[in-house]
C-alpha cells in the first residue's frame, strides 16, 4: 500500500506530462498548444510534490503555470486577429528535431555518468515551513523590498499603457 | 529589529511616493504632487542627517556607516531639488504625479543601496532604483524617440543586470554567504576573477563606464532633459557607493582587481572627454562627460578602500551641478546654441551656471576642484601615477567643451528665445544646487574627514 500508491501516482503524472508534451506538439491550434503546455507544467509540479520537493512544486505552479503559461496565452491571444489564425500548418522541422534529440541525449548521458553524485541526496529536505520562516525573519528586508519593486514597476506599466483619462 | 526607526528616511520617501500618487485627487493640478513629494524628500534628507551614523541593521544586511549617511543625505537633497524644479516647470504635455512618485521610489532604492552590505539586498535595491528610471526616460508617451531611448536603456540595463546577477551567484557559490563580511574570492583563483568581472559589468553599465557606455548618449538625447537631470544623477550616487562597498568586499585577494578598474577608468576618461568635444546637443555632451566623470571615480575605486571616501564625495560633486545643467537644457532648449544670450535674458541663472560648469571642470573654489583633488590624491597614493596624469590632461580637455557652454551663455546671441516663466520653486531648486556647489567646496575637508578619508 505504502509503495503502490506513490508509484501509481508517479505513472499517472509521468504519462500526463509526456502525453501533454506530445499533444502540444501535435495540435495545430496555437491556443490549444498553450493549454497543453500548462498541463505539462502542472503535471511536472505534481512529480516534484511526489519527490517531497514542496517548494519546487510551489514555484513550478506559481512561476511556470501561473506566470509563464498565462503570459504565453496573452501573447498568442493579443497577436491573433481572427479565431482562424490560431490554426497553423504543421511543417516537419528536421533541424529542431535534431537539436531536441541531441539535448535529450546529452541529459541522459549526464544522468548516466554522474549517477553516484546524484545519489548523495540529504535524508530530509527542509520543507516549505522552514523556508517560509527563513524568508520572513532573516530575509524579511529583501522580501519587502521586492514587493516595493513590483509596486514601482506596476505604477510605471500603468503609466505607459494608460489612456489620456488616467 | 529595535533599530528599525533608523530607516525613517526610507519610510518617509515611500510614504511620500504613495501620497504624491494620489495627491491630485484633492487638487486638480497634478504639479502639486511634485511639491508634496519634494517636501517628503526634504524631510527624509533632514531625518537621515539627524539620525546620523548607527550600527548594522537586519543582522548586517544594512550598514548605516558614515558613507551611508552622507549618501542618504545627498540623495535626499538632490531629489528635493529635482522635485522642486518639477513642481515649478512640470513635465511638458504630461501629468507629473507619476513622475514624482516614481522618482521617490527610486530615491528609496538608492538610499537602501547606499547602505546595503548583502548581495541580495544590493541587487533588489539596485532594481528598485533603476526600474523607475526606465519609465522616467520615456515619460512622454507620445514621443517615439523618447520611448526608443527608454527601450534601449531598459534592454541594455536589464541584460547587464542579469550578467551581474550571474556573477553574484558565483560569488555566493564561492563564499557560501551573501554577506559582504564573509565574501572571499581569493581562494577560488580564476573563478574568483570571473565572478569579479561579471559583477562589475552590471555596475559599470549602470554608471556608464567605458566598455558599457554605448546606451548613454542615445538614451539621454532621446529623453527629455528634465528627466535625464534625475536619471543621470541620483541613481549614480548610490551606484558609486555600491561599487565602493562591493569592490572593498571582493577585490582583496583577487589578482588584477585594481588593474581592471584602472583600465576601465582610463578608457572612460579618454573616450568620454574626446567624444564630448564635438557634440552640439547639451544632452549628448553631458552623457559623454558623465562617462568621463565615471572614469575619474573608477580611478579612486581602483585605489581600494582608501579611495572610497574620495570616490563617493566626487560622485556627489559631479551629480549636483550636472543635474542643474540638464534642468537648464530643458528650460532653454537642448542645443548648445539655445543658451545664447542667457546672460542678458536671465543674468542670475547665467552666473549660477558659471559656478556649476566651473565645478564640472574642477576649478577652485567650487566643489568639483576639491573632489578631483582628493580623488587624484588617493589614486597617486595607490601608485597610479600615469593614470592620474591622463586624468589631469583630460580635465583640461573637458574645460574646452564646458567653456563652449559658458561662451554660448555669455557671448552668444539667440533670436526668438523662449520666454521662460519665473517660478519660485524652480528658482529655489537652482539656488539649492548652487548653494550645495559652493558650500561643499568650502566644507570639503571636514566632509571628507567625516567620510573617513585619511589626509
Amino acid at each position: 500500500m505504502s509503495e503502490t500508491l506513490p508509484v501509481a501516482a508517479f505513472w499517472i503524472l509521468a504519462l500526463a506530462s509526456l502525453g501533454g508534451a506530445v499533444a502540444m506538439m501535435a495540435t495545430r491550434n496555437v491556443v490549444h498548444a498553450a493549454f497543453w503546455l500548462l498541463e505539462v507544467m502542472l503535471a511536472t509540479a505534481g512529480i516534484y510534490l511526489l519527490l517531497s520537493a514542496e517548494f519546487l512544486a510551489l514555484v513550478q505552479v506559481l512561476v511556470y503555470a501561473g506566470a509563464v503559461a498565462v503570459l504565453t496565452l496573452f501573447t498568442v491571444m493579443l497577436t491573433l486577429r481572427r479565431r482562424e489564425d490560431a490554426v497553423r500548418e504543421f511543417p516537419v522541422a528536421w533541424g529542431s528535431m535534431a537539436i531536441a534529440s541531441l539535448f535529450t541525449g546529452g541529459i541522459l548521458l549526464v544522468l548516466a555518468r554522474f549517477r553516484p553524485a546524484l545519489a548523495q541526496v540529504p535524508e530530509t529536505i527542509p520543507g516549505v515551513e522552514a523556508f517560509g520562516e527563513q524568508m520572513f525573519t532573516t530575509w524579511a528586508l529583501p522580501f519587502e523590498l521586492a514587493s516595493i519593486v513590483l509596486l514601482a514597476a506596476l505604477v510605471g506599466a500603468v503609466w505607459w499603457t494608460g489612456g489620456e483619462d488616467l | 529589529m529595535a533599530d528599525v526607526w533608523r530607516l525613517i528616511p526610507e519610510f518617509l520617501v515611500l510614504g511620500g511616493a504613495l501620497v504624491a500618487l494620489f495627491a491630485e485627487r484633492a487638487r486638480s493640478d497634478s504639479r502639486v504632487s511634485a511639491g508634496i513629494a519634494a517636501a517628503f524628500a526634504a524631510a527624509a534628507a533632514v531625518a537621515a542627517a539627524v539620525i546620523g551614523p548607527g550600527g548594522d541593521l537586519f543582522g548586517g544586511q544594512l550598514s548605516l556607516d558614515h558613507i551611508a549617511v552622507f549618501a542618504r543625505v545627498a540623495i535626499g537633497a538632490l531629489a528635493t531639488a529635482w522635485l522642486l524644479w518639477v513642481w515649478g516647470r512640470g513635465v511638458t504635455g504630461e501629468r507629473c504625479a507619476e513622475a514624482a512618485a516614481l522618482a521617490l521610489f527610486s530615491v528609496a532604492g538608492g538610499m537602501l543601496m547606499a547602505s546595503a552590505r548583502d548581495l541580495i539586498v544590493l541587487y533588489v535595491s539596485l532594481e528598485l532604483s533603476t526600474i523607475p528610471a526606465y519609465v522616467l526616460m520615456g515619460y512622454r508617451r507620445d514621443d517615439a524617440r523618447g520611448l526608443e531611448g527608454a527601450l534601449k536603456y531598459f534592454l541594455l540595463s536589464m541584460l547587464t543586470s542579469l550578467v551581474m546577477l550571474y556573477g553574484l551567484s558565483f560569488v555566493f557559490g564561492i563564499s557560501g554567504s551573501t554577506s559582504y563580511g564573509q565574501i572571499s574570492l581569493g581562494a577560488a583563483g580564476p573563478l574568483g576573477q570571473v565572478a569579479f568581472v561579471l559583477v562589475l559589468v552590471g555596475l559599470f553599465a549602470k554608471l556608464s563606464a567605458a566598455p558599457f557606455h554605448y546606451w548613454t548618449p542615445d538614451a539621454y538625447a532621446g529623453a527629455q532633459a528634465g528627466a535625464v537631470a534625475y536619471v543621470s544623477t541620483v541613481p549614480k550616487i548610490a551606484g558609486v557607493v555600491a561599487l565602493v562597498r562591493l569592490v572593498g568586499a571582493m577585490a582583496p585577494n583577487v589578482a588584477g582587481a585594481s588593474g581592471v578598474l584602472v583600465v576601465a577608468a582610463v578608457f572612460s576618461m579618454v573616450l568620454g572627454n574626446l567624444a564630448a568635444f564635438p557634440q552640439s546637443d547639451v544632452r549628448r555632451m553631458m552623457a559623454y562627460s558623465g562617462v568621463a566623470h565615471t572614469g575619474y571615480i573608477l580611478l579612486a575605486t581602483g585605489a581600494g578602500t582608501a579611495g572610497g571616501p574620495a570616490a563617493v564625495f566626487y560622485a556627489v560633486a559631479y551629480a549636483v551641478p550636472s543635474m542643474a545643467v540638464m534642468m537648464l537644457a530643458e528650460e532653454e532648449g537642448p542645443a548648445l546654441d539655445d543658451l545664447g544670450g542667457l546672460a542678458s535674458r536671465r543674468p542670475a541663472v547665467a552666473w549660477a551656471s558659471l559656478a556649476w560648469l566651473l565645478s564640472l571642470v574642477g576649478i577652485p573654489p567650487v566643489v568639483g576642484f576639491f573632489g578631483k583633488l582628493y580623488l587624484f590624491t588617493s589614486a597617486v597614493r595607490a601608485g597610479f601615477i600615469w593614470p592620474v596624469l591622463v586624468a589631469v590632461a583630460m580635465s583640461v580637455v573637458s574645460a574646452g567643451y564646458y567653456f563652449r557652454l559658458i561662451r554660448s551663455a555669455f557671448l552668444g546671441q539667440r533670436k526668438g528665445a523662449p520666454v521662460v516663466e519665473r517660478r519660485t520653486s524652480a528658482a529655489t531648486a537652482f539656488v539649492l544646487i548652487t548653494v550645495i556647489v559652493l558650500a561643499l567646496g568650502v566644507l570639503a575637508s571636514p566632509v571628507l574627514a567625516f567620510l573617513g578619508m585619511r589626509f
